[in-house]
C-alpha cells in the first residue's frame, strides 16, 4: 500500500523523560490525565454493560445502573437460554461467515483482473462493480425485498448470505484492486519466462503477495456484516435465522424492562467485535484508514 | 498467445463478482427507477403508471419536510461535532508514545460496535429517572436541566445525534492522526521558531498539510449524515411523534410499515440524489489522495 497515511515519515521520537524540563514534563503529565479521562468516558457504556450484565436480579431492579454492586452470571444465563441469544450467535455466525469468504474471494478475484488482466469490456464492468460504492443501499433496498420474495430468497440462509456479500464486493474489489496495481509487473513477466500459466501466476505468485489486504478487508467485512442490522431486518421477517442485531432489537422492544438479561444480551452481542478488534486492532484501523484513503 | 490467455482468465474470474452485483445490486436498482413511476403496494401484479405522482405527492408531504430538516441537522452537527471532537483528540495525542495503543483503542471502539447496542446501552444513559446523565446533571446542581432525553421531542434528535458523535468521532480521530503522522515537523519547528502560536501553527502550517484527508473525511461523515437509520431506528424509532424522523426511517416505515412500496422507494432514491453531488467530489478528492500517495 502507498497510500498517504499508512506510510507515515518517520515519527520524531519523543525525547526521553529525563531529558525533559520540569515545565514540559508536567504539561505531559496533564496531557495523560486529560487522555486517560477521556478514554474512560469514552469507556463508560462499555463499563455500564458488563456492570450491568453481572448484577443479581434484585440489584438490578432497585439499581439497575449502579457500577459494580453485585455479582452474578444468572443474566448471562437467562439471556443465552430464555432470551434466545445462544441461537442468534449461530446465526450471527452462519449469516457473517460465508458472506465474508464470497467477498474475500469474489473481489480477490475481481481486484487481480481488473488490475492486471486486460479483457474487452474491462473499463465498463469495472464501473459496473464500483457503482456500489456511490449508491447507497437505501436506494434499492424496498425492491430487493420484492424481488428477493419472488426468488423465495426472503428468510433464507443463501439468500441473506448472497445481499450481505453484494453489499460488500464492491468496496473490497475497489481495495484488492489497489493492492494488486502496487506489484512489480516485473513479477509476472518472470514467472511467463519461466513457462507458468496464467492461473499459476495469479494463485502462486499474486496471491502470497496481497495476503495483508485480504487479512485487512477480512476483518473489515466480517465487522460490517456482523454489525449490519437492515439486511436481517428487512430480508429475514420470519426470524428462522435471526441474528444477534435484530434479535437485541426484538428483545428491547418485548422486553426492555428485564433490564439484566437486555445487558447481558448486548455484551454477548458485542463481545465477539471488542475481542476481535482489540486482537487485531492494528489491522483494523489501518485496513479501514487505508481504504478510506483509497476506496 | 499470452495476451489471450490473460483475456480468458479475466473474464473467468469477473463473472462471479458481475453475476452478484447484476443480481442483487444493479437489476434491484433498475427496478427502484420503474417503482417510483408506478403505485405498487406491494400486492397488485401490474401497479397502475402514475407518471411523477410520487414526486409531487413527496414535496407536499410536510413530513418529508419535517425529515429532510432534521437531516439537515443530522449533517451539519454530525458531522461538526466528530471533525472538531476528532481533530482535538488527534492533536492531543498527536506526540504522545506511552499508551497512545490504548488511547487509540478506547477512542475507537465505539465506532465498531454493532449500533443497536449502542442504541440499547445510551438509552439507559438518557433515562429519566435512574439514567446517568441526569444523575450527574442534579450532582453538578444542574438538575433543573433533567428530562426524558428520548422521550421529549425538543430533546430526541439531539440525544441520539449526541450518541451518533460519540460513535464517529473516533473514526475520524483515527484517521487524522495517521495523517497527522506525515506531517513536516521542520516546517512547524520553523513556525515556532518564528514566534507562532499553537493556534497559528494549526491552522496556517498543519491544517493545509493534512487538508485532503480532512477534506475526504468530512465527506465520508457527511454522507453518513443522508442514509443515517439504525441508531434512531433502534434509539427513538423516529419518534416521539416524528420528532427525530429522519430522511431514512420515513423511507423504511412507509414501505415496510404502510404498504407504500413506491412511495418509500420514491423517498429513498430522493436521499441518493441528494448525495450524489457529496459522493463525485469524495471520489475527486479520494482519487487526489491516493495520488499523492503513490508519487
Amino acid at each position: 500500500m502507498a497510500a498517504t497515511t499508512t506510510t507515515p515519515a518517520p515519527a520524531r521520537t519523543a525525547p526521553l523523560q529525563a531529558e525533559l524540563t520540569p515545565r514540559a514534563r508536567a504539561r505531559l503529565a496533564g496531557k495523560h490525565a486529560l487522555l486517560i479521562a477521556l478514554s474512560l468516558l469514552m469507556l463508560f457504556p462499555l463499563v455500564l454493560t458488563i456492570s450491568t450484565a453481572f448484577k443479581t436480579e434484585q440489584d438490578v431492579q432497585v439499581n439497575p445502573f449502579g457500577l459494580f454492586s453485585s455479582f452474578s452470571t444468572e443474566n448471562i444465563v437467562t439471556a443465552w437460554t430464555v432470551g434466545g441469544f445462544g441461537g442468534y450467535v449461530l446465526n450471527s455466525l452462519l449469516l457473517t461467515v460465508p458472506s465474508t469468504l464470497i467477498v474475500l474471494a469474489l473481489s480477490t478475484m475481481g481486484g487481480y483482473a481488473f488490475a492486471r488482466l486486460p479483457f474487452p469490456g474491462r473499463d465498463l464492468a469495472f464501473y459496473v462493480v464500483v457503482v456500489g460504492l456511490l449508491v447507497p443501499f437505501f436506494t434499492y433496498m424496498i425492491p430487493l425485498y420484492f424481488q428477493l420474495r419472488g426468488m423465495g430468497m426472503l428468510d433464507s440462509l443463501v439468500g441473506v448470505n448472497l445481499v450481505l456479500a453484494s453489499t460488500g464486493v464492491s468496496f473490497g474489489t475497489f481495495f484488492m484492486r489497489a493492492f494488486f496495481s502496487d506489484l512489480p509487473v516485473e513479477l509476472a513477466q518472470a514467472a511467463r519466462m519461466d513457462g507458468a500459466s496464467e492461473w499459476q501466476i495469479f494463485t502462486r505468485v499474486m496471491l502470497p503477495l496481497v495476503t495483508s489486504g485480504m487479512g485487512a478487508l477480512a476483518v473489515f467485512t466480517f465487522l460490517q456484516n456482523w454489525n449490519n442490522f437492515l439486511v436481517p431486518l428487512i430480508y429475514m421477517p420470519g426470524g428462522d435465522y435471526r441474528p444477534l442485531t435484530t434479535g437485541l432489537y426484538l428483545f428491547l422492544g418485548g422486553r426492555s424492562i428485564d433490564i439484566g438479561p437486555l445487558a447481558a444480551g448486548t455484551l454477548i452481542t458485542i463481545l465477539p467485535v471488542v475481542v476481535l478488534f482489540v486482537a487485531l486492532q492494528k489491522q483494523v484501523t489501518q485496513g479501514l484508514v487505508s481504504g478510506a484513503v483509497k476506496g | 498467445m499470452t495476451r489471450k490467455a490473460q483475456a480468458r482468465l479475466g473474464v473467468l474470474l469477473v463473472v462471479p463478482l458481475l453475476l452478484l452485483v447484476g443480481i442483487f445490486l444493479v437489476f434491484p436498482m433498475i427496478n427502484a427507477v420503474y417503482y417510483v413511476f408506478v403505485d405498487f403496494n406491494g400486492i397488485n401484479p401490474a401497479p397502475p403508471w402514475v407518471g411523477l405522482a410520487n414526486f409531487t405527492e413527496l414535496a407536499q408531504d410536510p413530513d418529508v419536510w419535517a425529515a429532510f430538516s432534521n437531516n439537515i441537522i443530522w449533517i451539519v452537527l454530525g458531522t461538526v461535532g466528530p471533525i472538531v471532537l476528532g481533530l482535538a483528540l488527534a492533536l492531543l495525542l498527536w506526540h504522545v508514545e506511552r499508551g497512545s495503543v490504548f488511547y487509540r483503542v478506547a477512542f475507537f471502539l465505539p465506532y465498531i460496535l454493532p449500533q443497536v447496542a449502542v442504541g440499547v446501552v445510551w438509552g439507559w444513559i438518557y433515562e429519566p429517572s435512574r439514567g446517568w446523565l441526569n444523575k450527574v446533571l442534579e450532582t453538578v446542581g444542574l438538575g433543573g436541566l433533567t428530562t426524558g432525553w428520548l422521550g421529549n421531542p425538543d430533546t430526541a434528535l439531539y440525544a441520539v445525534l449526541a450518541t451518533a458523535v460519540w460513535v464517529t468521532l473516533g473514526f475520524v480521530f483515527v484517521i487524522l492522526l495517521s495523517a497527522l503522522k506525515g506531517v513536516d515537523m521542520d516546517i512547524v519547528d520553523a513556525a515556532r521558531l518564528d514566534g507562532a502560536n499553537g493556534w497559528q501553527r494549526l491552522v496556517h502550517i498543519v491544517l493545509p498539510q493534512i487538508m485532503p484527508v480532512f477534506l475526504m473525511v468530512t465527506t465520508i461523515t457527511l454522507l453518513g449524515g443522508f442514509s443515517v437509520f439504525d441508531i434512531i431506528f433502534v434509539m427513538t424509532g423516529g419518534g416521539p411523534a416524528g420528532a427525530s424522523e429522519v430522511l431514512g426511517t420515513l423511507a423504511y416505515s412507509s414501505a415496510f410499515q404502510l404498504n407504500r412500496i413506491s412511495y418509500g422507494t420514491a423517498l429513498a432514491l430522493v436521499i441518493t440524489l441528494l448525495a450524489i453531488p457529496f459522493a463525485v467530489w469524495l471520489n475527486r478528492l479520494q482519487r487526489r489522495v491516493s495520488l499523492e500517495g503513490t508519487s
